[in-house]
């Protein structure tokens, strides 16, 4: 029994130290390790486009409203012309949706339907372009 | 000049922006524009008009684009901590959907590139709606945090360019307020290399390939695509497909006889590998356990598809043009075959029969119009198909056993678009 004892005893003795001795690494490393990492955003890579000054009176020029499909944007647009034709002299008014039915799409889907839609808009020569985007 | 709400400003400034207009002429109403009484949107434009007055004539551009950075080799970022602090802080800085990921390192994404002879500067394109720069290297790091495995990577990479077609919409979908996902099919010996799941639950859980490739689109979607809520992707709800694709390998052994694969269907050869994506609404699964005919069998699904109105179907007149995928269950697919019927029967007889009646249109509707322009003369009761015409219904034998079939319906303007799979 004697034996048995001092065999666990030694056991204690030999491996305790080393045992103690063993630094955490795997918890070392969770705590303090760096960490180089690869930035997942990436660079944005966009083409400038320049929008046309706006004219600096409305007096005598051409505003084309366009209504994208939305529900009551049209109804927005509709006050907002008639209200342009109470303050503005000899403003013309186009309401996209009236010469152009086919640019009333609220989901156009792809860039090249929406420039197929602006370039029909643009034929008609405004001087500004106001659109109401609703939701 | 763009009148926007409230709620909309941030995605029209962020879509103005992604277009190389930096600085854009906006004026914000206040929320909402739609489904509100007319009095009350008169008095919205006459409480905006001095505004929109005044931005007509004295607006001017001030912001300039950001400078150009090189889109290779990528950035490095330095962080400190354990797995998961680092997690907190990619996920603090936009860097992940809030679920795990492992961090990419140089050395865990040079392995991953080892998984395709695809150099890692190559440029796929513009990820909308941000226009973040994908090269092959940032498809890497984004299947490093995924957890996929290197010989992922063609398929990752040929999602990748499938998604970036402007046919496949991924703005469209990646911003609109509806509950949006990407369907992505995958055909031909790839399935089995790579172990691609094709049969029982495919689409689901247990299935490390489907798993972790829909997982990384997804991270690729919303980290160089920018897509986040609350703008500019503005999900009214969202949903799980908001982190991983619904994805499966065609179970192309399920293939009745006579009957082609999906991607043979679509023009390439049987033994191509090929990758289809499109944006979807949330499928809707056609259970049927009863119908011994498909004169049954189609009767009975197409009255459980064309609920889809109210989740998108024709709710836009655009959609009729088109394609919506038929995932046919095993089972329901051998129910057709057994009685004689092609791909083409089955097209036709579905088409005819999921239809709407006219008068499930609401009023204020822009279809409403064209949709009489279309199908006139019409009464409230002409039903009105799901698509334009019955070949808009796309057939790919999807899943194990059961009695289950799915219907992918696109979101509007999203087209399936198939990419071979090149190692």
């Amino acid at each position: 029994m004697k034996i048995f004892r001092n065999w666990k005893i030694a056991v204690i003795l030999l491996v305790g130290p080393v045992l103690f001795a063993i630094p955490d690494t795997t918890l070392s490393k969770e705590v303090n390790q760096s960490w180089e990492i690869l930035n997942p955003e990436g660079a944005i890579k966009i083409e400038p486009m320049e929008i046309n000054p706006h004219p600096a009176s409305l007096e005598g020029k051409t505003v084309l409203l366009r209504w994208n499909g939305k529900h009551n944007g049209d109804k927005f647009l509709d006050r907002v012309a008639e209200l342009l034709a109470q303050k503005v002299k000899g403003i013309k008014i186009i309401k996209s949706w009236e010469v152009a039915s086919e640019t009333v799409d609220p989901i156009t889907g792809s860039q090249e339907r929406s420039m197929e839609l602006m370039k029909k808009l643009a034929a008609f020569k405004p001087d500004l372009v106001i659109g109401s985007q609703a939701d | 000049m763009t009148i926007a709400t409230t709620e909309f400003v941030g995605l029209a400034k962020a879509t103005a922006l992604s277009q190389g207009v930096a600085d854009g002429c906006f004026v914000t109403v206040p929320h909402p524009m739609g489904m509100v009484p007319l009095a009350d949107i008169r008095e919205k434009a006459e409480k905006a008009f001095p505004e929109i007055l005044k931005a007509a004539i004295d607006w001017k551009p001030v912001a300039k684009l950001p400078p150009k950075k090189p889109v290779y080799p990528a950035g490095r970022l330095e962080l400190k901590g354990t797995v998961a602090d680092v997690n907190r802080q990619l996920y603090a800085l936009g860097f992940s959907l809030g679920l795990p990921v492992i961090p990419p390192t140089p050395e865990s994404v040079a392995a991953m590139l080892k998984g395709t002879s695809r150099k890692p500067d190559e440029l796929l394109g513009m990820v909308p709606p941000r226009m973040g720069a994908l090269t092959v290297e940032l498809v890497a790091i984004h299947a490093v945090m995924a957890g996929c495995k290197p010989e992922y990577m063609p398929v990752l990479i040929a999602a990748a360019e499938a998604l970036l077609d402007p046919k496949a919409n991924a703005r469209g979908a990646t911003t609109t307020t509806a509950t949006t996902s990407t369907l992505v099919i995958v055909n031909g010996p790839i399935v089995d290399e790579i172990g691609i799941a094709s049969r029982q639950g495919a689409a689901g859980k247990s299935h490390h390939a489907n798993a972790s490739i829909g997982y990384a689109i997804k991270l690729v979607a919303v980290m160089v695509g920018g897509s986040r809520p609350p703008s500019p992707d503005k999900s009214t709800l969202g949903g799980p497909g908001d982190f991983v694709c619904w994805m499966f390998g065609e179970n192309q052994d399920a293939l009745p006889k006579g009957w082609e694969p999906f991607h043979v269907d679509r023009g390439f050869k049987k033994s191509d590998s090929v990758v289809t994506v499109m944006g979807i609404y949330p499928p809707v699964d056609n259970i049927d356990h009863w119908s011994v005919t498909p004169e049954e069998h189609v009767n009975w699904w197409s009255h459980l598809v064309t609920p889809l109105l109210s989740i998108g179907g024709p709710a836009w007149i655009t959609q009729m043009d088109q394609p919506h995928i038929v995932g046919l269950g095993p089972e329901h697919a051998q129910l057709l075959a057994g009685a004689g019927w092609n791909k083409d029967q089955f097209r036709k007889a579905f088409w005819e029969k999921a239809r709407i009646p006219l008068s499930a249109w609401p009023k204020g509707s822009p279809n409403l119009d064209l949709l009489i322009k279309r199908f006139g003369p019409v009464t409230p009761e002409t039903p009105i198909p799901i698509t334009f015409k019955p070949e808009d219904f796309l057939i790919v034998i999807a899943g194990g056993s059961g009695k289950h079939s799915h219907f992918f319906a696109p979101f509007p303007g999203c087209f399936p678009v198939s990419r071979l799979v090149r190692k």
